[in-house]
């Protein structure tokens, strides 16, 4: 192996591993306030690439576009809180993985619907610059998606760990009642977890979709960011980094070393990872055990 | 003189068919499902085939996910793994009707070790390893086993002691009967001890332990028999399609099937499946071809019906027939 394809792997994995990890916290962020998978996150990513891919192809400028997207995401994880997750309250959790796959198609539904001609994709281009850093190519899309990714997964970990906002979320994601007791309101909470929820859903389709161009199946990589949200445990908010980076390493190299004998491993990578971890150690590396008593 | 039927002995009690109307509906039933393919024309004929194959599987997924309480996301894959033992039997030359039982063997043997993780997993873990499960076969299948898009069944694989059993009646009676026989099986699946301990591992797998059930034991074999039903299901696939590819067993596929289940009423295994078969596959086939529908539209109404019926109905469609009898039992008042 040269070592300019070792850099390229390392720079590849790296970009994607904040990718994963903002849409990976995601699913920490619901995980957290009502114990189960929304698995219409990427639904939401779906959604929001496209609105990005039209608002852009209209001529918004990208910072416009990327305010468009937020709101959107933001929005549509307050609905999905109104309108599944809290009548779910006290129900299995099954449930909610059930209801939030039919959101799932409602959104895809919407989205093929609302981008018409749009639907076939495209690539969206933010800036056209190549630099190249001792044999290894960093695209400007490259660089366009790790700021957006980075810039999302900073503000929801910043909130959650400098502010009194965050403070007050991890009180209600630790035990609603005693947070509950101690004044906050913790529908309201939930609610809005729900809603950065879908704001990093939303950005980190943006994301993708200018690494990886706007796709119909573009919502695939939402799917795998899941074995990111596992490997760090379902419940830890700064851990996920640590999830994404594992992921996108083994994504990246192992795709490499065997695509002589397993042609397209890496899309299927991350599934093989997540069943391993689900065998081996399904709380994750940060994750909490979880005990049950009769 | 009694008003009413009285039991007098265990096996009255226990009879599939205890009341004068169950046998009544059940010849009338017989001679519908029959006759049916008289009154319909040869496309009738082809959705009633296509009705009973995903009925099949949705009966399997509802005893995986109704009665054991293990969700799946990986019974299109599992159908996909029926489908494609069946054909590739059929193109080395085995009898297509056997190969059907074979089919479901292999799926049960398939969907045995997809179940392995439900011995320490429940809930939302088992639901992502089933989604894993299925992005794997899914991968297995388009690199090796149907690389190129699509394996073809030439017609004469279908033909047995001179009758091809691709099309029209012979296909119709052929999956009817394979149907009459899986129902059969799964009532009598859902009302023996087997059923019970799926039903308490459902409502409490640490309580159904501590009462001496076999958890892993009981798991295992849900997901083996679930698996089983979508392996017949994809033969019978097979048999009714002259070429299949792996589009058609892919995470929709799975989705599809727990919409059916969802919708048609979990736990209730016959008649929930059946309605939910009805509903989601021939009532959108019959309305899309009606209005022209898309599929944005089919996603639409799809994810609707299951988000609505999981948050407002989790009894699916049985239980909404159940209340409108209870309603008119009592009619007409009001308690």
């Amino acid at each position: 192996m040269e070592p300019y394809i070792i850099a390229t792997l390392v720079k590849e994995s790296l970009v994607m591993s904040i990718l994963y990890s903002v849409t990976a916290l995601g699913f920490n962020l619901v995980y957290r306030v009502n114990k189960s998978i929304n698995l219409a996150h990427p639904g939401i990513a779906l959604l929001a690439g496209y609105a990005a891919f039209i608002a852009s192809a209209h001529g918004l400028g990208f910072f416009l576009v990327a305010v468009i997207v937020s709101a959107t995401g933001f929005a549509l994880g307050l609905l999905m809180e109104r309108g599944i997750a809290r009548p779910l309250l006290g129900r299995s959790p099954v449930a909610l993985i059930a209801a939030t796959l039919g959101a799932l198609y409602v959104l895809r539904g919407v989205a093929i619907e609302a981008s018409g001609d749009y639907w076939s994709g495209g690539s969206l281009d933010v800036m056209n610059t190549v630099y190249s850093v001792g044999g290894v190519v960093i695209t400007g899309s490259d660089i366009a998606a790790l700021l957006v990714a980075a810039a999302a997964l900073g503000l929801v970990i910043g909130i959650h760990r400098f502010t009194r906002l965050g403070v007050a979320m991890r009180a209600v994601a630790e035990n609603p009642y005693g947070a509950a007791g101690y004044g906050l309101p913790v529908r309201r909470l939930t609610a809005l977890s729900w809603g950065f929820a879908g704001l990093l859903g939303a950005l980190g389709g943006l994301a993708f979709g200018i690494k990886a161009g706007i796709t119909p199946s573009m919502d695939g990589y939402v799917l795998k960011a899941l074995t990111a949200s596992l490997l760090a445990g379902l419940d830890t908010v700064e851990g996920i980094i640590v999830g994404g980076l594992v992921l996108s390493f083994i994504e990246q190299f192992g795709d490499y070393a065997l695509h002589n004998y397993l042609p397209g491993f890496g899309g299927v990578a991350a599934f093989i990872v997540m069943l391993l971890v689900l065998l081996v150690k399904p709380y994750g590396f940060f994750g909490t055990e979880r005990i049950e008593r009769l | 003189m009694p008003a009413g039927v009285f039991k007098e002995s265990y096996l009255e009690d226990m009879a599939i068919l205890r009341y004068p109307l169950h046998k009544a509906s059940l010849v009338a039933g017989l001679v519908l499902v029959a006759l049916l393919p008289l009154l319909l024309g040869s496309y009738g004929i082809d959705q009633a085939v296509a009705l009973m194959i995903f009925f099949l599987g949705a009966l399997g997924l509802n005893i995986v996910t109704g009665l054991a309480g293990q969700i799946s996301l990986a019974q299109g894959a599992l159908m996909g793994v029926g489908a494609y033992t069946a054909a590739h039997l059929a193109l080395h030359g085995v009898n297509v009707l056997a190969a059907i039982p074979l089919a479901g063997v292999v799926a049960a043997a398939t969907g045995f070790v997809l179940g392995l993780p439900s011995f320490r997993l429940k809930g939302y873990y088992l639901a992502m390893a089933s989604i894993a499960a299925q992005a794997i076969l899914e991968y297995v299948f388009k690199t090796w086993v149907d690389p190129n898009q699509g394996i073809a069944i030439p017609r004469g694989e279908k033909m047995v002691a001179g009758i091809y059993f691709g099309k029209g009646l012979p296909l119709y009676y052929t999956v009817l009967a394979v149907s009459v026989l899986a129902v059969l099986a799964a009532t009598n699946i859902g009302r023996s001890g087997l059923g019970r301990a799926m039903k308490a591992v459902r409502d409490n797998d640490v309580s159904a332990s501590v009462v001496g059930i076999n958890v892993a034991r009981v798991k295992a074999l849900a997901f083996a028999l679930g698996s089983f039903y979508a392996g017949v299901a994809g033969a019978l696939y097979v048999l009714a399609n002259p070429s299949i590819e792996w589009g058609a067993f892919t995470l929709d596929t799975s989705i599809e099937y727990l919409a059916m289940v969802l919708v048609g009423g979990p736990g209730r295994i016959i008649w929930g499946s059946l309605l939910g078969a009805l509903t989601i596959h021939t009532g959108w086939s019959l309305l899309a071809s009606a209005l022209a529908a898309n599929a944005a539209a089919k996603y639409i109404v799809l994810g609707g019906l299951i988000a609505f019926f999981v948050v407002l109905e989790p009894d699916g469609l049985i239980g909404v027939l159940r209340r409108v009898k209870e309603y008119f039992r009592l009619w007409p008042f009001r308690y």
